[in-house]
């Protein structure tokens, strides 16, 4: 028999996973290694089978812990046993406690910048702009490798500029909340929808004031498109392998 | 227009969907320990990266794609007339 393994903590009530069912509707209890909580669940099986249930019952329990105290939650999937887990924490104790230090008192929050969808006149301008591009100019030479060159630069070069501009969009959001945040990760895709990834961790005290902020930030940039999600547990926050 | 029903139902694929992005890509790892099954395969890592998009915008941008490397195909097989074509881009090399 496995032992599922949702999250660490400092501290946990002995009621705070009264009634909450875990992965596959096993109990959920508590493994205490000196002063930090273990929190598992019986698991029977290799592999944990990638489902709604399975996702939502890993967030439930992280959840039911975010709201007594900050926990840093495992990835879902870790399967383990009970003197493997003590193991891990007794050899990572420093570095696992200096981890919860960290995120005591805070939630993270998420913020997606994603390209605006294009309206129907911007997207007949573009097209109009590719059928320009894509007339050879009278004294641009034509060879096949050169047309080939002209046409990967001219991919390179938009990709350039998506790239600075996910940049400029990252800087931007990076300083309009700066000093709500305690920490950020923070991510720059621009070959996909997704421009920003970036995740923030706030204090519970100074969630308005996050979201205040966020708001206006969105407000001011009307040419992008915000996804904001959260009070998270500290995912983000929890991923050096100590 | 979108009903309320659509809504909520658009709104919980999103809740769904980040709660992927967070528990499959984050969180601590206890090294070779995590292994998950999806469709039945055993993973012993997943790459995934969670593009959070509509169905539809998904099929412009993949869409505008393959375009690009129709547009990039079809340049490089239409032959070129004899005039405007150089002898070869790498007739300077030659020796």
């Amino acid at each position: 028999m496995n032992l599922y393994a949702y999250c660490l903590c400092a501290e946990l009530r002995p009621d705070a996973l009264d009634a909450v069912a875990g992965i596959a509707g096993a109990q959920v209890r508590v493994l205490w290694c000196d002063e930090i909580a273990a929190v598992v669940s019986e698991f029977e099986g290799d592999a944990v089978k990638v489902t709604r249930e399975h996702v939502l019952a890993h967030e439930r329990v992280v959840g039911r812990v975010l709201m007594q105290m900050t926990p840093l939650p495992f990835r879902f999937g870790t399967l383990t046993s009970e003197a493997r887990l003590r193991s891990y924490i007794e050899t990572n104790e420093s570095a696992l406690r200096a981890q919860l230090a960290r995120v005591r008192g805070c939630v993270e929050m998420s913020v997606k910048v994603m390209r605006q969808r294009e309206s129907d006149e911007s997207r007949e301008v573009r097209a109009t702009q590719v059928k320009i591009d894509a007339q050879p100019a009278a004294r641009e030479p034509t060879g096949i490798g050169t047309a080939f060159l002209v046409a990967k630069r001219r991919a390179l070069v938009g990709d350039e500029t998506a790239q600075a501009q996910a940049e400029e969009t990252a800087r931007w959001l990076t300083n309009q909340l700066a000093d709500v945040v305690r920490a950020e990760q923070v991510s720059v895709r621009p070959s996909s929808a997704l421009l920003v990834a970036a995740a923030h961790l706030v204090e519970r005290a100074r969630l308005a004031e996050y979201r205040e902020r966020v708001r206006c930030a969105c407000a001011e940039r009307g040419e992008i498109h915000f996804l904001t999600s959260g009070p998270w547990p500290p995912y983000s926050f929890s991923q050096e392998n100590p | 227009m979108m009903t309320d029903e659509e809504f909520e139902s658009e709104q919980l694929e999103l809740s769904l969907l980040e709660t992927l992005d967070h528990v499959l890509t984050r969180g601590l790892v206890l090294a070779g320990e995590i292994t998950i099954s999806v469709a039945d395969i055993d993973l012993i890592f997943v790459g995934l990266n969670v593009v959070l998009t509509s169905i539809e915008t998904a099929h412009e941008v993949l869409g505008a794609r393959a375009q690009r490397g129709l547009d990039l195909q079809q340049r490089a097989l239409t032959p070129v007339a004899p005039e405007a074509a150089p002898v070869s881009d790498t007739e300077g090399e030659s020796r």
